[in-house]
């Protein structure tokens, strides 16, 4: 018998690199598979009670939360008075905040459909699926690439004065310098973990960075006439 | 002798009737529990088995079942509140104002969708970011991540769609301001705009218009697509476990199969 | 097999079978908690207190048997309203509890008005809907207008109401301040109907201002208008003395003389100034000027300026023009033009010069203007919007000066800002406006008046009735108020009624003033015999008024004229004058309508006949109405008072034709035959008199 061991069951997506090799049988025996065996729960009742459990915890917070907090509601919808400021629900006022900064085409339609897309093409980009740390192959290239697009992006913000946008892609860039200087040998698992993030680790980061900081000024921060104001000061 | 409970419910499901129903007989054998899932319509989009080191917490954060959770009770406390609300103007304001006052449990039904689909807005987003930080796209999966996409456009429609229908100053200048993006696309954005509302501003035509969205387009469309996301899982090798990926376990087992040649 | 005691945590959660049963529980308790606080809300609470508050009354089987449990409400589709405030107020149309110290079980007070078709909240705001005390009576998020504090509520009934109404003083009083005290200049009055709120006071033109008063007097008015005249509407503006120097400096220098407002005053003008005040006791100037007496009381009538110190203001060769004809300075004047004679004049004028302080001007010393001064004069002119209330030459009356005030009732507090330590509502904003409106921002222009606190609240209530919910009530509620017509009387007549400013006092066809009879219909009324005798002594009707028609000297020629125009012209389509004869009954008529007047009507108990013996003082005396009114006028009146006259306090009594003819025969012949003293003894109370000012 054959060593099973060189006989994994599998599917790459790369087929020219490994043709789609299933089984290679060397005598007339039945087709054998090696699979890594693992520890299986049964779905009923094991896992649905599992979901059961978490579903019905989380039910037992939003019950007490709707038992203790009254969901707003203010006066009769009124055309001819506009509350200042009109604020959109809360996970768009990221996207509101930007319409403070940039021409509606470029905040309301430019950049979400954009991040849409982006979202939408992740996985049929090998870069993101071998997803190797990103200054680990081609380091001065992509180093250059790297200044190239955080500078211009940063002359961008700085353009458009979005402070709110600008800090947290200096904070990112300054983390991917940190990167581009570490290895995965480097004495800091910090800088080992750096150095092993890929592209889309980096740009989905500063995405989620960006969202939270945006959201959060556009929610906290901002009254009458869509001015920075403090939460503490109440209007 | 009396009976345990379990002996009644294994005389349950020996009936004619059990089994005209469900099929499955009484036993708790492996095969049994399979059937289960099997034989269920809507379990049946679920695998049989589980990997158990992908059901533990930190895999997952259970964050996708949550936000099945705040559907169901979305669902569950949507369809009441349409038994006391009518999508006209400004009637949409007082049955919003009944509910608050004299609907017995009103106050806490809509309470508790208002923050439910705040919930679910926020779980579909933390369960993208999860996903996506675990490489859980990565193929097979890829297009159940496009799915999942999909997904996160229709939750955010919903509950935008649902904000206006208490018709109330934060609902409608809400709306207004958010449909104004909409203006924004080029040479085609007055019509989406006006396709939206139907009209030129948040009116009556809108509030209905948002209305037959929220109960009705954008929930049977997103139960369509759950549907598929969770067949999907099963179809694409169950609950992403980045160890046990064939492509993981091959580099492991030819690092290994290296050291043995040395 | 239990080798070591389970933890409480392994005993609920140690497999997930246990977790979902636990959980579970958990689950299920947490969703009953609701319809638990549903059971224990506020009104079931009230309801509770309700059947306990009634249970021990002697009229508890009563009450009981009217309450009702559960969500109350009054649902009034076309006011808007869904009150459900009943379901805890629940014992407010019980007679019975009218005994309760307070609400919410307390009955409601006796309105006109019945609750099931007005609803509570059309009157007293707040939100109807709510079903929590603080959402129902407090101001929230979703609901601005809170509980109407109830000083103010008859501002409610304003909103219906446009006109007096007997049971609000409060409102009378807002509204007549609002059109008297100059607020409609400035800021508009739409009423739902369309019309616009008119001013009534009428500031005088400063076209020619200077041939009038001085420049210092100009300038110590605008310092501070009530130390001149306390009851002055003119309000303060606050100028710094620059500010008035410069201002004063201008309107003399615009000021254009006008022929004939001045006279060449004889060096020897100041008469006997008893016998100057006696004239003007005769010519009844009180009826409409006041006057400062010794004891510091305003006494006199509020249609023309106080007096007190007006030898302080007036130049004496302008004074005596103007009391010559007041026509020749100001055509569009209130006052009257008395045909005073030259002695008259001279008599009066060195009357009113006298009332004099000169303190007033004592401290005031100008420089001759300069040009500049002028010009920044102007300037300021423009900007504090004189010209809304005064004309002045050559500044345009500017439009919408202040805001708007149609809606002003039902304004989003969210719109105001509020000074620190105010409350943040609606009416004391309006209060607070009203008594300071420079502590809102020292740039502001309103002025400050002199409002007492009572009048304050009476122009809030008034302004709060000017509100939304006055556009959205069904037009068949509003009761609209009297409309002022612009009647003005045609020919020669006309220009002599004018002249002699008849509407000042008098109202006909819906043109004129409230403070002497209507004389609509005077013509079907009065004989006119009487009335030309009245023209030439009106001392005779009502002697004991202090409020009376005063003597214009007129001549024969324009007595004839007037009241020929008047038999003519107003006349009530109701009375034929010459259907009945003013004479010739029959005795026995005459006795059996003196049997009915003292018998079967008992009009002694309010009219006089026969002064030794009749004490009704409340109507008129009926001494002489034989010879006043005429036959038909007193027979209609029996049969119907209330058509000649809509509001009159004459009862209708429904009297057949026999008793109103004899009753008729009766009057008619009350010629006042005997002269006596009875006049005197007349009319008792001044308050009386006005309120008998009917014939």
């Amino acid at each position: 018998m054959a060593d099973l061991k060189d006989f994994v069951a599998g599917v790459d997506s790369n087929a020219k690199k490994s043709p789609r090799r299933i089984v290679f049988i060397t005598r007339r025996t039945s087709a054998q598979v090696k699979a890594e065996t693992e520890e299986q729960l049964q779905t009923f009742p094991e896992v649905l009670f599992r979901a059961a459990v978490a579903v019905m915890t989380l039910g037992v917070v939003l019950v007490w939360t709707a038992l203790l907090f009254n969901a707003p509601l203010e006066g009769l919808a009124d055309p001819s008075h506009t509350p200042n400021p009109a604020k959109a629900p809360w996970y768009f006022l990221g996207l509101q905040e930007m319409l403070h900064y940039f021409p509606p085409v470029v905040a309301g339609v430019l950049a979400p459909g954009l991040v849409v897309m982006a979202l939408i093409v992740i996985p049929y980009f090998r870069v993101n699926i071998e997803a190797d740390g990103l200054f680990l192959k081609d380091r001065q290239k992509r180093l250059r690439i790297f200044y190239l697009v955080a500078g211009a992006l940063s002359l961008f913000l700085l353009f458009f004065k979005v402070y709110a946008a600008l800090v947290p892609t200096l904070i990112m860039a300054m983390l991917m310098l940190i990167a581009a200087q570490s290895t995965p040998h480097s004495a800091s698992p910090f800088r080992r973990y750096l150095a092993a993030r890929p592209l889309s680790y980096w740009v989905m980061t500063w995405f989620l960075f960006e969202l939270v900081v945006l959201t959060a000024i556009g929610t906290f921060f901002r009254g009458p006439g869509w001015a920075w104001v403090w939460p503490w000061q109440g209007s | 002798m009396a009976k345990t409970v379990d002996q009644y419910f294994d005389d349950l499901q020996q009936t004619r009737l059990w089994r005209s129903i469900f099929r499955s007989g009484p036993g708790s054998s492996t095969l049994k529990r399979a059937l289960v899932i099997q034989q269920n319509v809507f379990l049946h989009l679920f695998s049989t088995k589980v990997r158990t080191r992908v059901l533990s917490f930190s895999a997952t954060w259970y964050l996708g079942t949550l936000t099945l959770g705040t559907f169901l009770i979305l669902v569950a406390t949507g369809i009441p509140l349409m038994l006391y609300y009518h999508p006209s103007a400004p009637q949409a304001y007082a049955d919003t104002k009944d509910l608050q006052f004299v609907v017995s449990s009103g106050m806490f039904l809509r309470n508790l969708h208002r923050w439910s689909a705040h919930a679910m807005v926020f779980l579909v987003f933390a369960h993208m970011f999860k996903v996506f930080y675990r490489g859980a796209y990565r193929p097979p999966r890829e297009f159940n991540w496009v799915i999942g996409v999909i997904l996160l456009l229709i939750t955010l429609l919903l509950s935008y769609t649902g904000y206006l229908l208490p018709w109330d100053q934060l609902a409608y200048w809400a709306i207004t301001v958010g449909s104004n993006i909409a203006s924004a696309v080029p040479v085609i954005g007055d019509k989406i705009h006006f396709l939206l509302l139907g009209g030129h501003t948040v009116n009556a035509n809108a509030l209905l218009r948002f209305y037959v969205l929220h109960c009705m387009i954008l929930p049977l469309t997103a139960m369509f697509f759950v549907a598929i996301h969770f067949w999907r899982i099963r179809k694409d090798g169950g609950l992403y476990n980045h160890d046990s990926e064939p492509a993981t376990v091959r580099a492991r087992n030819a690092g290994s199969a290296v050291k043995e040649t040395n | 097999m239990n080798e070591k005691p389970a933890s409480l945590w392994q005993r609920l959660f140690g497999d997930s079978v246990r977790a979902f049963g636990v959980i579970s529980v958990v689950f299920l308790l947490s969703i009953a908690i609701a319809p638990a606080k549903n059971f224990f809300s506020e009104w079931r609470h009230y309801q509770r207190g309700y059947l306990k508050t009634i249970r021990n009354r002697s009229d508890a089987n009563t009450l009981q048997r009217h309450f009702a449990g559960g969500i109350q409400q009054v649902w009034l589709p076309e006011l808007g309203v869904v009150d459900r405030c009943t379901s805890c107020h629940v014992g407010l149309k019980e007679a019975g509890l009218s005994d309760v110290p307070t609400q919410p079980y307390r009955t409601h007070p006796p309105i006109p008005h019945k609750l099931d078709q007005f609803g509570c909240t059309t009157c007293h705001r707040g939100q109807g809907a709510a079903t929590t005390v603080a959402e129902s009576h407090r101001s929230t998020l979703a609901w601005e207008q809170p509980i109407l504090p109830a000083k103010y509520i008859e501002s409610s009934c304003g909103q219906c109401h446009r006109g007096q109404l007997a049971g609000t003083p409060q409102l009378n009083q807002g509204r007549a301040l609002l059109a008297r005290q100059g607020c409609l200049h400035c800021h508009t009055v739409k009423l739902p109907d369309g019309s616009t709120l008119k001013a009534t006071d009428d500031p005088p033109s400063l076209s020619h201002i200077a041939d009038k008063t001085s420049r210092e007097w100009i300038f110590a008015w605008l310092k501070d208008p009530q130390a001149y005249a306390s009851t002055s509407t003119m309000p303060n503006f606050k100028l710094s003395d620059d500010d008035a120097r410069d201002i004063s400096a201008f309107l003399i220098a615009n000021s254009s003389p006008l022929p004939g407002d001045t006279v060449n005053v004889p060096a020897k003008a100041s008469a006997d100034p008893a016998a100057g005040a006696s004239l003007y006791g005769e010519s009844f100037c009180a009826s409409c000027h006041a006057v400062q007496n010794a004891a510091g009381n305003i006494v006199g009538g509020d249609v023309g300026p106080e007096l007190t110190r007006v030898g302080t203001k007036v130049k004496p060769e302008w004074l005596q023009a103007w009391l010559r004809n007041p026509r020749a300075y100001n055509p569009a004047t209130g006052m009257p033009h008395y045909r005073f004679n030259d002695g008259q004049v001279a008599m009066l004028a060195g009357f009113l010069q006298g009332k004099a302080d000169s303190d007033f001007l004592s401290n005031v010393h100008l420089d001759t203007a300069t040009p500049e001064q002028v010009a920044h004069g102007k300037r300021l002119v423009s900007d504090y919007g004189c010209a809304s209330c005064h004309e002045i030459a050559g500044i345009r009356k500017p439009e919408n000066f202040a805001p708007e005030l149609s809606r002003i009732g039902s304004k989003p507090v969210t719109q105001l800002i509020f000074l620190s330590g105010m409350q943040h509502t609606l009416p004391d904003y309006i209060a607070g406006k009203i008594k300071n409106p420079r502590a809102f921002s020292p740039g502001l222009k309103m002025p400050q008046y002199t409002f007492t606190p009572q009048q304050i609240d009476a122009l809030t209530t008034a302004l709060l009735s000017l509100n939304e919910r006055s556009y959205t009530l069904p037009s068949s509620l509003a009761v609209p108020g009297r409309v002022e017509t612009d009647y003005q009387p045609a020919g020669k007549a006309g220009k002599l009624m004018t002249d002699l400013a008849c509407f000042s006092c008098h109202r006909i066809n819906g043109h004129g003033s409230d403070m002497a009879p209507d004389l609509t219909w005077e013509g079907s009324s009065v004989q006119r015999d009487w009335l030309v005798q009245f023209f030439k002594n009106p001392g005779t009707l009502r002697p004991a008024l202090i409020r009376r028609m005063p003597r214009f000297n007129l001549t024969d020629g324009e007595v004839n004229e007037l009241a020929d125009y008047i038999m003519t012209v107003y006349q009530s389509p109701k009375v034929d004058r010459d259907s009945m004869p003013l004479g010739g009954y029959s005795q026995g008529q005459i006795e059996l309508g003196r049997q009915l007047f003292y018998g079967k009507y008992s009009c002694q108990g309010c009219h006089i006949v026969d002064t030794k013996t009749d004490k009704g003082y409340i109507g008129p005396t009926l001494t002489h109405v034989g010879s006043r009114l005429t036959a038909a006028w007193i027979y209609e009146w029996m049969r119907n008072p209330q058509s000649l006259r809509p509001g009159t306090v004459e009862p209708n009594r429904a009297m057949n034709d026999e008793d109103a003819r004899a009753l008729t025969a009766f009057l008619i012949s009350q010629k006042g035959g005997e002269k006596s003293s009875r006049s005197s003894k007349a009319a008792n109370s001044n308050s009386h008199a006005r309120e008998v000012a009917k014939r």
